[in-house]
């Protein structure tokens, strides 16, 4: 019992649980995907618009790079003013200034002689600076036609050189006049690049060997520029493991610049923790409130259950003393008020079985006691026998003895006896009756010897004779009493006893009626054995009144079924 | 039948979940993993040199040729026995640095390659058999410090055993320092005669004073807490460049020049690249830049190059026998250990 009630609850909670958490969790997931996807493809959209915004800032730069490397190769004045060493000064500065008209705020122009000594600047560099002519940008510069950059390793600070172009001008014929330098500082690249990226971005310029020309934060210069270049030459996904940030690249290929734009991810994973936390949490209050619910219910369904099955108990226990409060006016309310009404019947049947039994044994207890009497009686008629033969009184010596013997034959326990018997017993009745009457009646009985061991209810022809005696009898002088027995269709016994007496009144005549009640002293006797006759074989049995046809008197008739004494197996 | 449905339907559920909440893959580092170089634009480098030595020289590497240098950065002796244990898958392509005589030790580890310019290098400073080109010459100078000591003072290593300097020596244990250790055998080498006697003289001079790192050397120089000490000329030149008082004295007994160098790797992935790194550091441009960016002696002639350091050939050298030194590396340093220890024969 107990272990299906707790599988019962357990099923219950896991339905409950499934039905609110499977939803929960679902809709929480999707919700994150979604949310996921739908930021990943906002940040993607932005980072990919930022970067492409630097992108289009450098080529523009570099447009302007060219336009200018390529006016001041062009000019008539400064190739010869830079291999000369010596010319129109003013000239020159008006050729580098209107060539780098609009780079000017973006970096500074140099012009270098073959040697690699300034001699013109748009800015305030030192004249007479050096840079190597077999070594860095003006080496490549000078292997190149086009405009060249290298990296610088410039240092820290705002005025710090980060980045070197580089452009040859030829000197009309094959050798090199001088060299256009244009330097930018970690201010220019700041300036430059200052609201094209997000601000909670960063960006990150390479080299074309993935070193760092320029970075936002001199922290991702060291730590962030080393890694990312490690992860490209294994060919890992880029990126800082912990770090909440993803990393988009793009190049710009003139200057062969690369572009790293760090950008936070879409779900940093304090975000994700959140989430997750909240999803966690929620799933957690369903839980809570599924074993809540399960419990609840279980209980509510239970307890009227358990009641039922407790009152059950009792029932099967015999005690009737339960009832079980029926509580909620539901099924299980219903349940428990029938239950209530079946208990109920049970025990008023119980009680009436109790008081049957009760009358019963008293009745048994009557029959016992009235038991008692007649053998006393029996024995004091035997006893008058005795002293009235003693004392020469042969009436009632004959009398005492008959009356003993309808006296045993009455108490005897035997239901059916046969018929010789009660045959005998009729003629010491009838014995009686002539010495009562003075002799003045007859007893005739016609049995066919085959008959004689028919059986028949103990004293049932007795009341018929007496009733005969008494009523047919009354003021006839030669009265004769016949019993004819005779067996009608082979199976029907049919014994009638007629007198000749003043006869039956005609009312009477016909089957024997039953009042509900007998009808007076008189026929209490017929009553009786009516009655005996017909509870024991049926309706379709009992007594026949009729008129003698063959002279005054009455004609009692019995019916009963024929049977034999059985032979004993 | 219904239930068989409805496990079916959470199991659909659950598998929709998972789908869902599965990572999606990221399309732009497809992007920029295409930025990476394919392996024949790629080199591995070794190295034990400083970053202010190797990171111009790679950088103008990478731009001249186009190929992309993993550097791996370590000591000499850490990256050499790496390369060992290596042997039989090598990672590195080249060994950038160290002093040849341990580029020499290790001659399993590497590949013989006669560098372009083989034949226009410092006879005395390349291989014979190619095994290592040489980067920088290192000859070994003494040191002063010039507010205590007077120029005509120090000339000669045998100058180091007047009394006037003993316990005033800089020194760095020739078991840490591969170049205290080239100073001790050229120390041998110049003064000559009973190597036992020399040996135990100098630690005498030393008064049992030894400094454990090759850069105490300088400052304890510098400062004065030592009036002359015993270094290489890349490192008085750098010390001196950066403004500390010191005079530097090439001896007149003779010294040794033992350069460092660049050795191929055996077996190495990347073979062609590493030899144009050879080469590369070898030529002409790096070496033109080895005196004024590095502080360092190039290793062959430069015609049209203005140099303060004095001219290679008017250095007197002592016969200075590479593979001797590395040969009795270890029984010198016994004998060398015994008698700075004071100890009297066993």
């Amino acid at each position: 019992m107990k272990k299906v009630t707790h599988s019962f609850r357990t099923r219950l909670f896991v339905g409950f649980l499934v039905a609110s958490l499977v939803p929960v969790l679902l809709c929480s997931a999707m919700l994150l995907q979604v949310f996921r996807l739908r930021l990943d493809s906002q940040t993607d959209q932005e980072s990919r618009g930022q970067l492409s915004r630097v992108v289009e800032t450098l080529d523009s730069l570099y447009a302007g790079f060219r336009q200018t490397a390529l006016a001041l190769q062009a000019s008539p004045y400064v190739a010869p003013a830079l291999a000369g060493g010596q010319g129109e000064s003013g000239m020159v500065y008006s050729e580098l200034y209107s060539a780098t008209e609009g780079s000017r705020s973006a970096a500074r122009f140099d012009l270098f002689n073959g040697d690699g000594t300034c001699l013109y600047s748009t800015g305030s560099a030192p004249f007479g600076a050096q840079l190597p002519t077999h070594w860095g940008v003006l080496h490549a510069a000078r292997q190149a036609k086009s405009l060249v950059f290298a990296q610088v390793d410039g240092g820290e600070g705002n005025s710090a050189v980060l980045f070197q172009g580089a452009a040859r001008i030829p000197d009309g014929e094959d050798g090199t006049a001088g060299y256009l330098v244009i330097t930018m500082t970690r201010g220019d690249f700041s300036r430059l690049l200052e609201g094209s990226y997000g601000a909670q971005n960063d960006l990150l310029l390479l080299n074309s060997y993935w070193r760092t020309v320029y970075a936002t934060q001199t922290s991702l210069t060291d730590d962030l520029a080393p890694l990312l270049r490690e992860q490209l030459l294994k060919g890992e996904p880029l990126g800082q493991s912990g770090t909440p940030y993803a990393y988009r690249v793009a190049l710009q290929e003139e200057m062969g610049l690369y572009v790293v734009l760090q950008y936070p991810q879409s779900l940093n994973p304090g975000t994700r923790r959140l989430l997750t936390t909240v999803t966690g949490g929620s799933a957690l209050v369903c839980v809570a409130l599924s074993i809540l619910m399960s419990l609840r219910l279980s209980r509510q369904m239970f307890r009227p259950i358990q009641r039922l099955h407790g009152a059950i108990g009792q029932v099967v226990q015999n005690n009737l003393n339960v009832y079980v409060p029926p509580g909620q006016n539901d099924e299980l309310g219903q349940l428990a008020q029938r239950f209530n009404g079946m208990v109920a019947a049970l025990k008023r049947n119980q009680e009436q079985l109790v008081e049957n039994q009760r009358e019963l044994n008293e009745a048994q207890i009557r029959m016992l006691q009235a038991q008692l009497n007649p053998h006393f009686l029996c024995n004091t008629l035997d006893t008058m026998k005795w002293i009235s033969k003693i004392n020469q009184v042969p009436q009632v010596a004959l009398m005492s003895t008959d009356l003993a013997d309808i006296l045993r034959f009455c108490i005897s326990p035997d239901e059916f006896v046969p018929l010789s018997r009660e045959v005998e017993i009729l003629r010491r009745y009838m014995e009686i009756q002539s010495i009562r009457l003075s002799a003045r009646c007859r007893f005739e009985v016609d049995l066919p010897p085959d008959l004689e061991d028919c059986l028949v209810p103990k004293m049932i022809l007795q009341p018929i004779v007496e009733n005969a005696v008494l009523h047919g009898l009354d003021g006839v002088e030669d009265g004769v009493v016949r019993v004819q027995v005779r067996a009608v269709e082979g199976n029907t016994l049919r014994i009638s006893v007629t007198d000749n007496g003043r006869g039956l009144p005609p009312e009477l005549v016909g089957p024997y009626v039953r009042s509900s009640e007998p009808a007076g002293r008189s026929h209490l006797g017929l009553y009786n054995v009516d009655t005996i006759l017909k509870k024991h074989y049926g309706p379709d049995y009992g007594l026949y009144l009729d008129r003698r046809e063959d002279g005054p008197g009455t004609e009692v008739t019995a019916t009963l079924p024929l049977r034999k004494e059985e032979e004993p197996c | 039948m219904n239930r068989h449905r409805a496990r079916a339907l959470v199991c659909l559920m659950l598998a929709a979940l998972l789908a869902l909440t599965g990572c999606s893959s990221r399309p732009e580092d497809r992007s920029a993993a295409s930025f990476a170089p394919d392996e024949e634009h790629r080199l591995v480098v070794y190295t034990s040199h400083k970053e202010e030595v190797y990171r111009p020289i790679i950088k103008e590497f990478e731009a001249r040729t186009g190929i992309w240098v993993e550097l791996v950065v370590g000591g000499t002796n850490e990256l050499l026995d790496r390369l060992v244990q290596e042997q039989e898958h090598p990672q590195a392509d080249v060994m950038f640095g160290g002093g040849v005589d341990s580029l020499e030790a290790y001659a399993s580890c590497f590949t013989p390659y006669f560098c372009r310019d083989w034949e226009l290098l410092d006879p005395e400073l390349r291989s014979p058999i190619g095994l290592w080109t040489p980067f920088s010459a290192l000859p070994v100078v003494l040191i002063y410090n010039t507010k205590l000591v007077s120029p005509g003072q120090l000339t000669a290593w045998s100058d180091l055993f007047s009394p006037a300097f003993q316990g005033r020596i800089a020194f760095c244990d020739p078991s840490v320092s591969g170049s205290s250790y080239t100073g001790l055998v050229t120390l041998l080498k110049a003064v000559g005669g009973d190597r036992d006697e020399t040996l135990r003289r100098f630690a005498v001079s030393l008064d049992g004073r030894q400094l454990d790192s090759s850069g105490a050397v300088l400052d304890s120089v510098a400062d004065g807490t030592d009036l002359v000490g015993i270094t290489l000329e890349e490192t008085a030149l750098k010390r001196g460049a950066e403004g500390a008082e010191l005079g530097i004295v090439y001896p007149s007994d003779g010294t040794s020049c033992v350069p460092d160098g660049c050795a191929l790797v055996k077996g190495a992935a990347h073979e062609e690249n590493a030899q144009l790194f050879l080469d590369f550091i070898s030529g002409l441009d790096v070496q033109r830049q080895m005196e004024t960016s590095f502080s360092r002696r190039p290793i062959r002639k430069i015609q049209d190059l203005a140099s303060t350091l004095p001219l290679m050939e008017n250095i007197p050298l002592v016969d200075y026998d590479i593979p001797w030194a590395s040969e009795n590396h270890n029984k010198i340093l016994m004998s060398w250990a015994f008698y700075f220890g004071g100890g009297e024969e066993p």
